[in-house]
């Protein structure tokens, strides 16, 4: 029998999550990152959303988080003109780095030598986190505010996408941009990473802010301002399933690295974890067949309560 | 209306202690991974005597700064901040993770603040008169 999803709802937050982050899998098990513009950013457990700590420091809304490969790491990008680099492990400031403006994006490369940062100063900034008192690299070119930057192509490439309604690839060596890619509808779409090619494009119910693709492109989420989050099949572009639970929009979702779940970040100050596939034993969701719930054992057994529909 | 059965959970997520910003010592991760905040000779061919010695020391360098904040309780300190600031005050105590000092009767240019909190990493050094 189908089951429906308990989603897991994170509290902690006071003001709106508007990005999420998860690390890769390390001997510790996956941890996720949450930016807020109450200007705390928290660490969790990735499978459980068991908090461990809050990064302390900035002194104002925290637009971007993110975390190295190995969750040893942690980068906050914020209001505050800086960004930060932190030790996640004991939750410390490590670095500051001050900007010129407001700042969006971070984006560590995969060895953590260098950090990547974009933000409402139009340019995009790479540090070299072994000497991060000299001066960083500059990309310009972005004719307005920069929300999203990343590393790409093995650290080769930089991928940035701005309020001008651009997408860009950099290549980072000569610094130069390599492909731009200009919206004016705004749909679901997929590209090449490597060639910026499109490969499809989905329509959504609703305007969306955030989607993930599946590390096995089974499947991909979205979500946004009609609060809902929707799963969709990559193959087929079918939508699957839609799931109430956010009393905001969503603007942030993103699928864990095994992609067992997904997180989405939303205005009304909640992360949540989503099952991939509904009802099986995995963190916290447990596979209950109906012969167990007998009646000695359901105490044992907590049963989210349904959500109450404002 | 759903007619589904609702996936059971075993309990919901832990949420932030109130009283600390996180990061449990305590905790398999934190052991395993943290680097002591001085960097030690922790080489693998370090003579075990000295990383003895080199521990003894930390000891006495973390009891010192305790038995500092300790005399420092209501007496009067003069802060040296960052952005060319100065200020006074009558220290109170610091919080768990030296991350406030508690104070009272600051003295700013723009007046007195009865009770303050001061950032301890905006805090470039502190003096007092035992």
């Amino acid at each position: 029998m189908a089951m429906r999803q308990t989603p897991l709802t994170c509290s902690g937050h006071t003001r709106p999550v508007v990005d999420l982050a998860f690390s890769g899998i390390t001997a510790y098990g996956y941890f996720l990152i949450s930016a807020c513009k109450d200007g705390k950013p928290m660490l969790r457990q990735g499978d459980t959303g068991d908090w461990i700590g809050t990064f302390l420091g900035h002194k104002g809304a925290v637009w971007g988080a993110t975390l190295n490969t190995d969750a040893t790491k942690a980068a906050t990008a914020a209001a505050d003109f800086t960004a930060k680099v932190w030790d996640a492990v004991s939750g410390d400031e490590v670095l500051t780095l001050a900007h010129k403006h407001i700042v969006k994006t971070v984006s560590f490369t995969q060895d953590s030598s260098c950090l990547l940062t974009g933000g409402n100063d139009k340019l995009l900034r790479v540090y070299d986190l072994s000497s991060p008192e000299s001066a960083p690299q500059e990309i310009a070119g972005h004719t307005s505010a920069i929300k999203k930057a990343l590393w790409c192509n093995s650290d080769r490439q930089i991928l940035s996408a701005s309020e001008d309604k651009s997408v860009r690839l950099w290549d980072r060596s000569s610094m130069e941009e390599v492909k731009t890619l200009t919206f004016d509808t705004s749909t679901i779409a997929f590209y090449n990473a490597l060639s910026l090619e499109l490969i499809k494009s989905v329509e959504a119910p609703a305007p969306i802010n955030s989607a993930s693709l599946h590390p096995e492109k089974d499947f991909f989420v979205a979500g946004g301002e009609d609060f809902k989050l929707y799963k969709f099949d990559y193959s087929t572009k079918e939508e699957l399933e839609s799931y109430k639970g956010h009393f905001g929009p969503v603007h942030c979702v993103r699928f864990s690295p095994d992609g067992e779940l997904y997180a989405s970040g939303s205005e009304d100050g909640t992360l949540r974890l989503w099952q991939t596939a509904v009802g099986k034993t995995y963190g916290l969701w447990k596979c209950v067949l109906p012969e167990d719930l007998g009646a000695d054992n359901t105490e044992q057994i907590y049963t989210a309560p349904p959500e109450v529909k404002a | 209306m759903n007619m589904m059965r609702p996936v059971h959970v075993m309990r919901l997520p832990r949420g932030p202690d109130p009283h600390s910003r996180g990061f449990d010592p305590q905790s398999p991760r934190f052991i395993a991974l943290c680097r002591t905040s001085i960097v030690s000779s922790l080489t693998s061919d370090m003579d075990p005597e000295e990383l003895q010695r080199e521990q003894v020391m930390r000891a006495e360098l973390r009891e010192r700064f305790l038995r500092c904040l300790l005399s420092m309780a209501n007496k009067r300190v003069r802060f040296n901040m960052y952005e060319n600031v100065k200020v006074e005050a009558t220290f109170g105590a610091s919080d768990i993770d030296v991350l406030n000092f508690q104070v009272t009767d600051l003295q700013t240019p723009i007046g007195i603040q009865k009770e303050a909190l001061i950032r301890s990493q905006d805090v470039i050094s502190l003096s007092f008169d035992l």
